[in-house]
C-alpha cells in the first residue's frame, strides 16, 4: 500500500505483522458505543512499529455495558491491561442530542448528573473487576445548536451540558491514577469535526469516526499505550544549523543567522520555546552538531534571541565527529538507552545515516520548511507518561547535575577521590502514595542494573506495599550537585527464615557510585537484626543487564541452583564513600 | 477496466491484480466485507477526487458497477 497513513494500509499490515519476539507485551481492550472496526488493527500495527507485542480485544458492537457489568464477560476473561472506553455524544445524549431544548434547565442538570453517575459507575466497575488501566474518551461538545447564534446566551445550552458532563467526570477522576481521560475535543479541534465525522459512513455503518481519520485517532490512543508500556522517549537530541536557528553559523556568522523577528527566524524561536516547555516538564535536551565549538557555543551563550540556554542542555557534542558516534556518546554520558533518544536534524543525509546505524533512535523526518518544525514536535506522542512524577519534573536538573559531575570527575584525579568528594547521601523510603508511582515507573523502565527485570504496574506495587510479608522500598540518592530523586528499588519477600529478593534495581543515572552496594549492605544488616539466616535472589540475564551480572558474586553470595544465596553469618563486601543513610 | 481502480482494489483487498475483474464481488472475494467495502470507497474517493452519493454506494454489488459511476463523472 502506498499511503502509509491510510486505514487500508493498517488493515493489510495487521494481517502480516510478526510480534512474537517482541520484548514488551500489552493486552488492550477497546469498548465503545459504535462501530470500532479498524481501530484495533491500526493499534496492533502501531504497537509493532514500537516493538510492542499487542494482543487485543474488541467489544461486540455497542455491548460495552454488558461487557463491563457482567463479571464473567469475555472482557474480563481476556484480562486487559489497558482498556479504552469510547462513547460518542450522540449515543450518550440520545434524542436530547437533537432536541436539547425539550428539557428545561433543571431537567437538563438532572440529566447531566445521571449520565455522569452512569459513566462513573461503568469506570469504577471496570476498575473493580479487572486490573486494567482505563482510558475514557471525553464526549464531543456538539458544534451545532438549533438556537444558532443565541446558543451562547442560553443559561444552560447543549454545549454547556456536554462540557459539564466532561468537567464532572474529569473532576471525579482527578485523583484516580488508574483512570485516564482522552481529550477527544482536542482531537476534534486539531482535525475538524467535518473531517472526523462523515455522515455517509455514519448512516451506512454507524461509524462515528471516519475511515480517513481512524489512524489519526489511533495516534491519540497510542499516547496512552506508549505511556503504559513505559517506552516514553526521555531525551531530544538536536542539531544546530537550520535546526535550532536558520542558516549555518560557520558560513553566515553570528549576525546573519535567522533567529528572531523575521518569518524564518520566528519559526526557530517558536520551535525553541516548544522544546523549552518539554524540557521544563522533564524531557532532557542534548546537542549533536558538526561545527567549530567556539562558533556555535557563542550563539548559545550570547545570541539575544536564543530561548534555550546552555544549562538547558544536559549533554553537548559540538565537534567534527560523525553524528552516529556523537549519539552513542550522548547515550553513554547520559546513561540512557539509544531507544530513549529522539533525533532532530535538518540534513536528510545525517538522518539516513543515523536511521541506518542506530535503529533504536527515533529519527524525525524534518521537512525543508522550518515553519513546520513546531507543528511536527507538538504532534509527537512519544513523550507521554500516565503520571508526571516529581522525578520527571526534576529530571533536567538531575541531568544538569550529571553534566557537572562529569566535569568535576575530569578535574579529580581518581575515582575514589571523586566519590569521596561527592558527599553522596542515601535515603530509604517506604512505598507510600508518593513513592509507589515512581517505583512502578522504575521497574518498567530500568534495563541495565536490574537483576530480575520484572515489570510491575502501579497496581501491582500498591498490592505489594499492603502485603506485610513484603518489603517494598525506594532509594533516594543525592550528592553535592543535587538530588537525583528516587533511583533505586528493591522488593523483598520475607519468610521466617529467609528473605527472597524479588526485584533489585538501580537507575542508570546513579550507577557506578556504590549506591547499589549500600542498598544491599543495609538489607543484609537488617536481615541479621531480624535473625534471618539466608538472603537469596536470582539474576535473570537479559540483553541489557550485563552491568549487574556479578553483583551477587561480589557480595559473596553462592550459586545454588537458580538462586544466589547469602548466609547472613558470613562476611561481606564493605561499602565505602557513602556514610549517611536515613530511613523515612 | 480503469487501471487505477484495479490498483486500488488490489491494494485494499490485498489480492493480485490479475485476479480482479468486472465480476469480483463479495461472493468471489472473502475480504470484501461491509467494512472493507467502505475502506475501498474511501480510497477510491480520495484517489479520483470524487464523492459518491449514499444511494450510489448501495448499488455497488461488484467491481463492474463502478464503471457506470465513473462514466457519470467523466472518468474512463
Amino acid at each position: 500500500m502506498k499511503n502509509e497513513e491510510s486505514l487500508a494500509y493498517f488493515l493489510n499490515e495487521s494481517k502480516i505483522i510478526k510480534i512474537d519476539e517482541l520484548e514488551k507485551k500489552i493486552r488492550i481492550a477497546i469498548l465503545g458505543s459504535f462501530t470500532l472496526n479498524g481501530i484495533e488493527e491500526t493499534i496492533r500495527v502501531k504497537c509493532s512499529q514500537n516493538n510492542i507485542d499487542c494482543r487485543s480485544f474488541v467489544g461486540e458492537y455497542n455491548q460495552y455495558n454488558q461487557e463491563i457489568l457482567e463479571q464473567n464477560s469475555k472482557l474480563y476473561e481476556f484480562n486487559p491491561e489497558l482498556t479504552f472506553l469510547i462513547l460518542d455524544v450522540r449515543h450518550v445524549l440520545g434524542e436530547l442530542f437533537f432536541y436539547p431544548y425539550s428539557l428545561n434547565d433543571s431537567e437538563k442538570d438532572e440529566f447531566a448528573n445521571s449520565k455522569v453517575q452512569e459513566i462513573m459507575n461503568l469506570l469504577r466497575t471496570l476498575r473493580k473487576n479487572s486490573k486494567s488501566q482505563v482510558v475514557f474518551t471525553e464526549l464531543q461538545i456538539p458544534t451545532y445548536s438549533p438556537y444558532g447564534i443565541n446558543e451562547q446566551k442560553e443559561k444552560f445550552g447543549i454545549k454547556q451540558l456536554v462540557s459539564d458532563i466532561n468537567k464532572k467526570i474529569r473532576h471525579e477522576m482527578k485523583n484516580d491514577d488508574f483512570i485516564s481521560i482522552l481529550d477527544f475535543n482536542e482531537f476534534i479541534q486539531k482535525h475538524g469535526e467535518q473531517n472526523v465525522f462523515n455522515y455517509k459512513e455514519y448512516f451506512s455503518g454507524d461509524m462515528k469516526i471516519s475511515i480517513e481519520y481512524i489512524p489519526k485517532f489511533c495516534d491519540e490512543l497510542m499516547g496512552f499505550v506508549i505511556a503504559y508500556a513505559g517506552i516514553t522517549k526521555k531525551c531530544i537530541v538536536l542539531d544546530l544549523d537550520n535546526t535550532l536557528w536558520g542558516g549555518v553559523i560557520g558560513e553566515d556568522g553570528f549576525d546573519n543567522i535567522q533567529l528572531g523577528e523575521t518569518p524564518v527566524g520566528r519559526s526557530f524561536v517558536e520551535f525553541q520555546k516548544r522544546l523549552l516547555a518539554l524540557n521544563q516538564r522533564g524531557i532532557i535536551l542534548a546537542i549533536n552538531s558538526k561545527n567549530n565549538f567556539e562558533d556555535a557555543i557563542e550563539v548559545i551563550k550570547k545570541h539575544p534571541n536564543m530561548v534555550l540556554k546552555e544549562d538547558n542542555f544536559s549533554c553537548i557534542r559540538i565537534n567534527w565527529n560523525d553524528k552516529v558516534s556523537n549519539l552513542r556518546e550522548i547515550s553513554k554520558e547520559l546513561n540512557i538507552g539509544l531507544d530513549s533518544l529522539v533525533f532532530f536534524d535538518d540534513d536528510p543525509v545525517n538522518r539516513e545515516f543515523v536511521k541506518h546505524e542506530l535503529k533504536q533512535v527515533l529519527v524525525v523526518d524534518l521537512p525543508t520548511d522550518s515553519s513546520q518544525y513546531s507543528r511536527i514536535l507538538t504532534n509527537m506522542r512519544v513523550f507521554e507518561s500516565l503520571k508526571i512524577t516529581d522525578e520527571d519534573i526534576k529530571r533536567k536538573e538531575m541531568y544538569l547535575g550529571q553534566r557537572k559531575r562529569i566535569e568535576f570527575k575530569n578535574e579529580v584525579s581518581n575515582l575514589d577521590e571523586f566519590l569521596k568528594q561527592m558527599d553522596i547521601k542515601v535515603k530509604i523510603k517506604k512505598a507510600d502514595n508518593f513513592v509507589i508511582p515512581r517505583i512502578s515507573q522504575l521497574t518498567l523502565k530500568t534495563n541495565q542494573f536490574n537483576l530480575t527485570t520484572k515489570r510491575y504496574q502501579h497496581e501491582d506495587i500498591l498490592g505489594f506495599s499492603e502485603d506485610v510479608s513484603k518489603i517494598v522500598e525506594g532509594v533516594e540518592v543525592s550528592d553535592k550537585f543535587g538530588n537525583n530523586g528516587i533511583t533505586g528499588v528493591y522488593i523483598i519477600e520475607k519468610t521466617d527464615s529467609e528473605w527472597i529478593i524479588d526485584t533489585f534495581l538501580l537507575s542508570c543515572r546513579v550507577m557506578g557510585r556504590g549506591v547499589e552496594d549500600i542498598m544491599l549492605g543495609q538489607l543484609i544488616e537488617r536481615a541479621k537484626n531480624e535473625n534471618i539466616k539466608k538472603i537469596k535472589g536470582k539474576f535473570i540475564p537479559t540483553l541489557k543487564n550485563k552491568p549487574a551480572e556479578n553483583f551477587y558474586k561480589d557480595f559473596n553470595f553462592k550459586k545454588e541452583g537458580e538462586f544466589w544465596v547469602f548466609d547472613t553469618e558470613q562476611e561481606t563486601k564493605k561499602t565505602k564513600h557513602i556514610k549517611v543513610i536515613e530511613y523515612e | 477496466m480503469n487501471e487505477k481502480l484495479i490498483q486500488i482494489v488490489s491494494e485494499v483487498f490485498n489480492i493480485e491484480k490479475n485476479k480482479i475483474d468486472e465480476n469480483t464481488s463479495p461472493e468471489t472475494l472473502e475480504q470484501w466485507d461491509s467494512f472493507n467495502f467502505y475502506v475501498l470507497l474511501n480510497e477510491i474517493e480520495k484517489e479520483f477526487n470524487i464523492k459518491f452519493d449514499i444511494d450510489e454506494t448501495l448499488e455497488i454489488k461488484k467491481i463492474g458497477d463502478f464503471r457506470k459511476l465513473f462514466q457519470k463523472r467523466g472518468i474512463e
